[in-house]
């Protein structure tokens, strides 16, 4: 048996909830714990009180950049030279704030002479790259989409 | 002079690495329950290990 509607306003849309009511939380809400969960891995699953995710994500990302700083892997900047290292840099920066934690870490500089240093320039990627997906999700799930 | 001592991994462990905390990733988020979780964990592992040292065959011809 339905309930009889409270707002009497029908354009063939459903009638907007109340703010207390509202099933999803808005966009703008959506595209704030996305942006948390970038600039701090893990905070825009906290704040939907995701305690699990928020943990993994914040120990997998600052896992990939504690090892990739300390096998010196290249940490890239602005300054790129060529078209990968911009994708490096993009990449890099997908960590959020851990991007300045992989900077302090590595104030020896990258070596990539050897294997090491080439696999920690793919593990901060990595990094990079699992924490833009990791938001995403975070996105995502505070749109009410299944996650 | 770096805050932190510099890792020695070898390709193996580097690659260990890798697998074992994506799959650990990719499991808590693309799974709800603990049981599907912990399955998930383990097939993708499994599936990385699997793809990782095939390529290194594949490619073994090459390298000599």
């Amino acid at each position: 048996m339905e309930e009889p509607a409270q707002n009497p306003v029908s354009d063939g849309t459903q009638s907007a909830p109340s703010a207390k009511e509202e099933p999803f939380p808005g966009e703008s809400r959506a595209i704030a714990f996305g942006f948390a969960g970038w600039l701090v891995p893990g905070l825009g699953h906290a704040l939907q009180r995701m305690w699990g995710r928020a943990l993994v994500v914040f120990f997998a990302v600052g896992l990939l950049v504690f090892a990739g700083a300390s096998m010196k892997g290249n940490v890239f900047t602005r300054q790129g030279s060529d078209a990968f290292d911009t994708l490096g840099y993009i990449a890099d920066l997908g960590t959020g704030s851990f991007y300045f934690f992989a900077r302090a870490i590595e104030t020896g500089g990258a070596d990539v002479s050897h294997a090491g240093g080439d696999y920690g320039t793919r593990l901060l990627a990595t990094a990079g790259v699992l924490n833009l997906l990791a938001a995403l999700h975070a996105y995502e799930a505070a749109r009410g989409h299944k996650a | 002079m770096t805050v932190v001592p510099p890792v020695e991994l070898t390709h193996f462990q580097a690659f260990l690495l890798f697998a074992m905390v994506i799959s650990v990733a990719f499991g808590f988020l693309g799974r709800r329950r603990p049981k599907d979780r912990v399955k998930y964990i383990l097939w993708s592992f499994f599936l990385f290990l699997l793809v990782g040292i095939g390529i290194g065959w594949a490619m073994l011809p090459f390298s000599r």
